[in-house]
């Protein structure tokens, strides 16, 4: 059941109050139910701090329920290069984003659910979640075959895996979020996350690649919805609250002070692709299709930009000032297209009349840019 | 469980330590119980004290020697020549399982106490990390960089994580010796 949000003084009252009062005891026993009525990607993240940062979980811990428009999210450590394909992504208009928990890259759409589970430290308890998500999975559909791995994934019939877990431990605090794959696009996903990016060398934590099914292809009553308020009813059991689902609005900042700052950090670039651990780029590649000269490409890339970069010609093709020229431009920029972009553009602007060199000048940029 | 192991060595060592090691007061937070199933053990290699600077102790000087004390939330800090070691305890590495990335400041980063530092992320979630005392960032582990592992093999020797100056050494009395560290554990075990 679904309760559209007039709680507002629930929420300040558990905002303010770090230990609790009776009027705190009164509104929330037990625990919380929220879902976000968001579907954008940093403000539901926002939320995950916000919470994580503020509230008072002791005897309260609280599910919060959220679905994303198409998204890759990656984790705290990953490197976006290494792991999905920023071109189709920046075509197709899905956005990236970097989670503070660790673990590995998903794929978002409006037909996966995130389930996000707060409790206090000592609380935390990853494998006690999933058993509640496959209770509420089995109470659907009790044919269903779903395990949970090692790993802390969920299997289904075995081999299919249809959630990923990830988690941050805090101060006092602690949060387990996970995937739930209903009726995800699985063209877009397998597409996005591949990456087409050679010769990167990193010691970023990398993805477990597997093989993924929707729940909705076993069965069609698995929907969103009705997997959403079968959690729900499960935690409310599991917890001996009642059934009741608050929905939330991420950008409220009475009731969440300070979340659209949150927000906004989250999409910075510093975040997204600065926070990206030390990594270079060992490649090469030819001028073009009918061109055999090769030419080679060496990146260092620390806090997302370029610390140091050679570009060589092994055969001439180019003249090595225009090539050592082009390389020393780019240090101290971001790796980043649209600032490359900006760069070459201006570099053009002073590169010599000669056709033919002045063609290959702009093929080599535009080659250099796409490993961006 | 190994605890009894090195009690004696830890006598010992205290009996060397006696006037210089001023017994930290407990931390008035509380904090939640730990699972039962994580003792505090002693990971190989890792000493309750330095063996160097229990050699250093014997000799007549006037330099202080190096002395661990820890946080509530499971750092270590060891000063020599104004300059502060960070890591991890053994409690915490244990809880952490095998750590998979460590993220760390920059090299003259400022931090205030309880700042947030870095992070490790281990196959049991990313955790925080969060500054002893008040200084500015002078080294980090760079060892780290390829084997973050080292923070479970040797979470008190190799596996450090930065080292900062102390802007306010008397900080430092805020925390907890060795023993009041290891009684407050077995308080959170139970």
């Amino acid at each position: 059941m679904l309760i559209p949000f007039s709680m507002k003084n629930c929420f300040q009252s558990l905002y303010s109050l770090k230990i609790p009062t009776a009027g705190y005891k009164n509104i929330a026993k037990g625990g919380l139910i929220l879902q976000s009525a968001s579907n954008n990607i940093y403000q539901n993240l926002a939320v995950e701090d916000w919470i994580h940062d503020h509230m008072n979980l002791e005897s309260k811990p609280i599910l919060f329920l959220w679905r994303n428009s198409p998204t890759v999210v990656i984790g705290r450590h990953q490197n976006p290069w290494q792991e999905c394909n920023l071109n189709i992504m920046r075509e197709k208009g899905i956005k990236l984003a970097r989670r503070r928990s660790g673990g590995g890259t998903v794929y978002h759409d409006m037909g996966n659910i995130n389930l996000t589970f707060f409790t206090i430290k000592s609380k935390y308890n990853r494998m006690e979640n999933l058993k509640l998500i496959i209770r509420a999975l089995n109470a659907v559909q009790p044919q269903l075959d779903v395990q949970a791995t090692d790993r802390l994934d969920l299997l289904l019939d075995g081999q299919f895996k249809i959630s990923g877990t990830a988690s941050k431990i805090g101060r006092v605090a602690a949060y387990h979020h996970c995937t739930l794959l209903c009726n995800t696009d699985w063209i877009s996903l397998s597409s996005v996350l591949k990456s087409p990016y050679q010769g990167i060398k990193s010691n970023a934590t990398p993805s477990v690649p597997s093989l993924v099914k929707n729940l909705l292809e076993n069965d069609d009553t698995l929907t969103c919805e009705v997997l959403m308020e079968s959690v729900a009813a499960e935690y409310a059991a599991y917890h001996k609250i009642e059934n009741n689902i608050i929905l939330i609005s991420p950008t409220d900042e009475t009731v969440f002070p300070g979340i659209n700052k949150k927000a906004e950090e989250l999409q910075t670039w510093e975040w997204i692709y600065g926070k990206t651990p030390k990594f270079s780029i060992n490649t090469s590649f030819n001028l073009s299709e009918q061109s055999y000269s090769e030419i080679k490409v060496y990146v260092d890339i620390k806090n997302g930009r370029i610390e140091d970069c050679k570009i060589d010609a092994p055969d001439h093709s180019l003249p090595l000032e225009m090539l050592d020229k082009l390389s020393t431009s780019f240090i101290g920029n971001k790796f980043c297209q649209s600032e490359t972009s900006v760069l070459i553009n201006a570099l053009l602007r002073t590169c010599p009349k000669d056709y033919e060199l002045n063609t290959k000048w702009h093929l080599l940029c535009q080659k250099v840019k796409s490993i961006m | 469980m190994a605890l009894r192991a090195t009690r004696s060595v830890r006598v010992a060592a205290s009996s060397l330590w006696a006037a210089a090691a001023a017994e930290a007061p407990r931390p008035l937070v509380s904090f939640p119980g730990a699972p039962a199933h994580l003792r505090a053990r002693r990971g190989p290699g890792s000493l309750p004290f330095p063996a160097a600077a229990a050699a250093r102790g014997l000799c007549i000087s006037a330099q202080r020697p190096a002395i661990r004390k820890f946080t509530d939330k499971h750092e270590w800090i060891s000063t020599e020549n104004g300059i502060g070691t960070v890591g991890i305890s053994n409690f915490a590495q244990e809880a952490l399982g095998d750590v998979v990335y460590c993220s760390l400041p920059e090299v003259g980063t400022k931090l205030n106490k309880q700042d947030e530092f870095g992070a490790l992320e281990s196959v049991k979630a990313a955790s925080e990390l969060y500054s002893p005392l008040t200084g500015e960032v002078t080294e980090i582990n760079v060892a780290l960089a390829e084997d973050p592992g080292l923070v479970n093999k040797s979470c008190y020797e190799d596996g450090w994580l930065i080292k900062m100056t102390l802007s306010n050494p008397s900080e430092l009395d805020e925390l907890m010796s060795e023993d009041a560290y290891e009684r407050y554990i077995k308080s959170i075990e139970d």
